[in-house]
């Protein structure tokens, strides 16, 4: 059985303090306690503090583009169905350079967890604001007060027709390590949003905001309603972020609805011989 | 014999299906051919037409002249008029238009046919085609044929029902114009099963005879068709065809599941490949094999997108920020497009880095003739090659390890084991990184990694580049350059050049980058020779490559940008 060490990679060089130093240990126990080895785990990173996990987790990894983690996810996945893909990526990486690709991948239920790291802004490039950003929020970006209406994850995601949706708080590790356990395990696609604070860039949503905001949803919250599921990710609005896994149904998720992918994966089928009964199309 | 057959409509009403049919006619009755069709932008009420020529030999070029010109409206008529001839043969339907012009012409009664036996407008074009036959001396029984074969599933009341309208222009012509009937496409008595292949079937073909298990795309004309013929295949193939959401998220797509193993394709045209061009670039660092295919239609922007141009090869070439190594290859003709598909594959593979294959639409959507023996050799001799892409377990160390998926070697290639493979992990990484995948910013292992990617480059010199194929004489003072689909125009130039008495030469490239200029810089710089450079665009843009290569200066260039393929005569007018 491989140990946390064995997912450890290099020193984190996160700063002290910061909430991804919480995702990324809660990811490798999560990942222990399901039983998984390094070599038998695909990861694949975004662009972004949250992406520098890379250097740090031991996995069969892909650091991607800024925004591109979902798609690449998505292939590796199609590619070889047996392999457990996460993806890590950040709030500003997959709700804004990458939304689109989030939106449709929630459509297509595919089976690959997205763990987000939520600050509301972009921490790597020193603070702009980031799409979960609150209406009104100064950055270096956004001098004046940002314009925009922040992005709902949650309700995103609800909408696009995604099978599970989670909240998690960096700061509640034993929480989020079974919130994740959940995710992983959850066939289909699952939305990790974990709010994260980011100590040095963000001085409103830091740890003691949301310890006064947050809350975990009760043991007999009804999961698989969707409405009620809504009202849940519509709670932002107040300032009040739930805890807990805040929708799960069960639909087929994309592989399993291939015929190609309906067996043996992708990789491990045999060639394709029968070149004949396609040649003849074009006589 | 040589004969071009025109059909043209309005758009929606099946003229490309019916030019297709007459293709696979003139092929089984034994015959060559090269078609070309012409759409505008739009699904309906724009005008189509579809040009088939045919011939004994093999076809390689339109031809000027109109032999036959199937006028389904009037406008068909005025459009292509200026390539009929006195000899030329106009089909048409007196009930529709009239005209006064000396031409042969044979007059068939679509609409009255159509009515008589309640049929639907589309049906017209069974009509033209049964009267085509009658009128070129072809039989019937190869489109009844056709028509059964597209219509079984419906059941055989359907398909009679068809065949009636393609049987009442056949007989119709046959009893009125007797007299004016050619033996254009009498049945050959030798024949040599062909296919009738268009350049993105030929790709489809490759792909998957090439083992390429997923391929994404996002529809944009004209490189749609691969996608919907792979699409209708997956059952049978097992390949994953996948229409993602955007360009960006089909390269990605692509790249995951190259990541993960399996050999993978992207499709599209210049609009789409420039959303992919970061990724392209992450496939470049990463080491990732994807073959792209790249169909070229006239820009900039949106451009005329149901036209032909061969206006992105500078920007194919110089795609993606940074310097990594990539290979461009770019097919003259639908056998080159399968050889060079099988082979694009293998280098993506062997060279770990991104290859461009770049076709355009003239070649991509036109259909042209391939025997059917040659397809049968070359998919039994294809090699699948991986280089150092190692699918089997290693064995497994005593205690989990960190793999060198970069490691530096000699060739630039390093080993790849497969995600998954046990006692192992490594990453790859869109940051530069050392041996062992982590990100790095020293200079040292910076420098190590960016000549280890470079050093590919010289590898594949070595080992698959091919020099240009050289067509024509070799003492002639006349040569040709150029790339790509203007291949068979220039041939076809060179034999009608031949036969007034004017020798030529021709090299032709596939191969198109990187170039070894050591090699091939010698056959281009013969101070006693006039070298003439062809290219679909503006720019003369491989000029502008061989020039920065090799030092080469083209003083002579035929050019077209107007979105239509050269023509043959535009090359003889130039000499």
């Amino acid at each position: 059985m491989a140990s946390i060490q064995d997912f450890s990679g290099y020193q984190p060089t996160w700063c002290p303090g910061c909430g991804d130093w919480g995702i990324g240990m809660a990811i490798k126990k999560a990942l222990v306690e399901l039983n998984y080895s390094p070599d038998q785990v695909a990861v694949v990173f975004g662009i972004g503090c949250s992406g520098n996990m890379n250097d740090f987790l031991n996995a069969y990894g892909l650091h991607s583009l800024h925004g591109r983690a979902l798609p690449n996810a998505i292939g590796i996945k199609l590619a070889n169905h047996k392999l457990p893909v996460l993806a890590v990526v950040g709030d500003g990486d997959c709700y804004g350079e990458g939304g689109n690709h989030f939106i449709h991948a929630c459509r297509g239920n595919h089976d690959i967890t997205v763990i987000v790291h939520d600050n509301g802004v972009y921490g790597l490039t020193t603070g702009q604001s980031a799409p979960t950003a609150l209406k009104g929020y100064r950055s270096k970006s956004t001098p004046l007060g940002l314009i925009e209406a922040p992005v709902n994850p949650l309700a995103l995601a609800l909408t696009s027709g995604v099978t599970f949706v989670a909240q998690g708080f960096a700061g509640d590790l034993n929480h989020l390590v079974l919130i994740l356990k959940e995710a992983i395990t959850h066939k289909g696609f699952s939305l990790v949003n974990v709010l994260q604070p980011c100590v040095t860039f963000n001085k409103v949503n830091t740890y003691q905001y949301y310890l006064q905001r947050v809350y975990k949803l009760d043991k007999d919250y009804q999961k698989d309603n969707f409405k009620l599921a809504l009202d849940k990710a519509l709670e932002v609005n107040e300032e009040k972020f739930p805890l807990g896994v805040i929708y799960q149904v069960k639909r087929p998720c994309y592989h399993e609805s291939l015929p190609q992918t309906s067996s043996l994966p992708l990789v491990e089928k045999k060639r394709f011989l029968e070149y004949d009964s396609l040649i003849k199309e074009f006589i | 014999m040589t004969f071009t057959w025109k059909i043209g409509g309005e758009a929606g009403f099946g003229i490309m299906t019916t030019g297709l049919l007459f293709s696979k006619i003139a092929s089984r009755l034994g015959y060559y051919i090269l078609d070309y069709v012409e759409y505008p932008s739009l699904i309906r009420g724009g005008h189509n037409a579809y040009e088939v020529c045919v011939s004994d030999k093999e076809v390689t070029a339109l031809k000027k002249n109109i032999d036959v010109l199937v006028c389904l409206n009037e406008e068909t008529f005025h459009k292509h008029k200026n390539r009929l001839t006195s000899q030329s043969l106009v089909l048409y339907d007196k009930e529709e238009f009239d005209f006064t012009d000396n031409f042969n012409k044979i007059n068939v009664s679509l609409k009255k046919i159509l009515t008589d036996l309640k049929g639907q407008a589309v049906m017209k074009n069974t009509i033209a085609l049964g009267a085509s036959l009658s009128i070129l001396g072809g039989k019937i029984e190869v489109l009844l044929d056709l028509i059964a074969e597209q219509f079984k599933k419906k059941g055989d009341e359907i398909v009679r029902f068809n065949q009636q309208f393609a049987i009442a222009g056949y007989e119709e012509v046959k009893k009125n114009y007797s007299f004016l009937i050619k033996n254009f496409l009498i049945e050959k008595e030798e024949k040599q099963e062909k296919l009738v292949l268009s350049g993105n079937e030929a790709f489809s073909l490759g792909a998957v005879v090439s083992d390429c298990r997923l391929y994404a795309a996002y529809p944009m004309t004209p490189s749609s068709s691969v996608l919907h013929t792979l699409a209708s295949w997956q059952e049978k193939t097992g390949m994953i065809v996948r229409h993602s959401e955007d360009e960006i998220a089909v390269i990605n797509t692509a790249l995951g599941a190259s990541f993960a193993g399996v050999r993978a394709a992207v499709g599209t045209s210049g609009g789409g490949f420039s959303l992919m061009v970061e990724s392209l670039s992450l496939a470049g660092v990463a080491e990732i094999p994807v073959v792209v295919f790249l169909a070229q239609r006239p820009g900039p922007a949106t451009g005329m997108p149901t036209w032909t141009e061969q206006g992105d090869l500078l920007f194919a070439i110089f795609s993606g920020h940074g310097e990594f190594p990539k290979i461009v290859l770019a097919p003259g003709d639908q056998k080159e497009m399968i050889e060079l598909t099988l082979k694009a594959f293998n280098l993506a593979d062997i060279y770990q880095t991104p290859v461009i294959f770049v076709s355009d639409m003239y070649l991509s959507e036109g259909h042209k003739s391939v025997e059917r023996d040659w397809v049968d050799k070359i998919v039994r001799e294809y090699q699948i090659r991986r280089g150092k892409i190692n699918l089997s377990q290693k064995e497994n160390p005593q205690k989990l390890e960190i793999f060198l998926r970069y490691k530096v070697t000699e060739d630039g290639i390093s080993e790849k084991i497969l995600p998954g493979t046990a006692g192992y992990f490594y990453q790859e990484n869109s940051y530069e990184h050392l041996e062992d995948g982590h990100t790095t910013e020293e200079a040292e292992p910076r420098k190590d990694q960016v000549e280890k990617r470079l050093r590919k480059w010289q590898t594949y010199l070595k080992n698959d580049f091919q020099l240009p194929k050289f067509y024509g004489n070799e003492k002639a003072e006349i040569v040709f350059i150029s790339w790509g689909s203007t291949k068979g125009i220039v041939l076809e130039a060179q034999k009608r050049l031949k036969e007034k008495g004017i020798e030529t030469g021709f090299y032709h490239f596939n191969h198109i980058y990187p170039l070894d200029k050591e090699k091939f810089s010698q056959l281009l710089k013969k101070d006693n020779k006039r070298y003439l450079l062809v290219e679909n665009n503006a720019l003369g843009q491989f000029g502008k490559i061989l020039a920065m290569e090799a030092g080469l200066d083209f003083k002579e260039k035929i050019l077209r940008y107007d979105g239509r393929p050269i023509t043959v005569e535009e090359i003889i007018e130039k000499i």
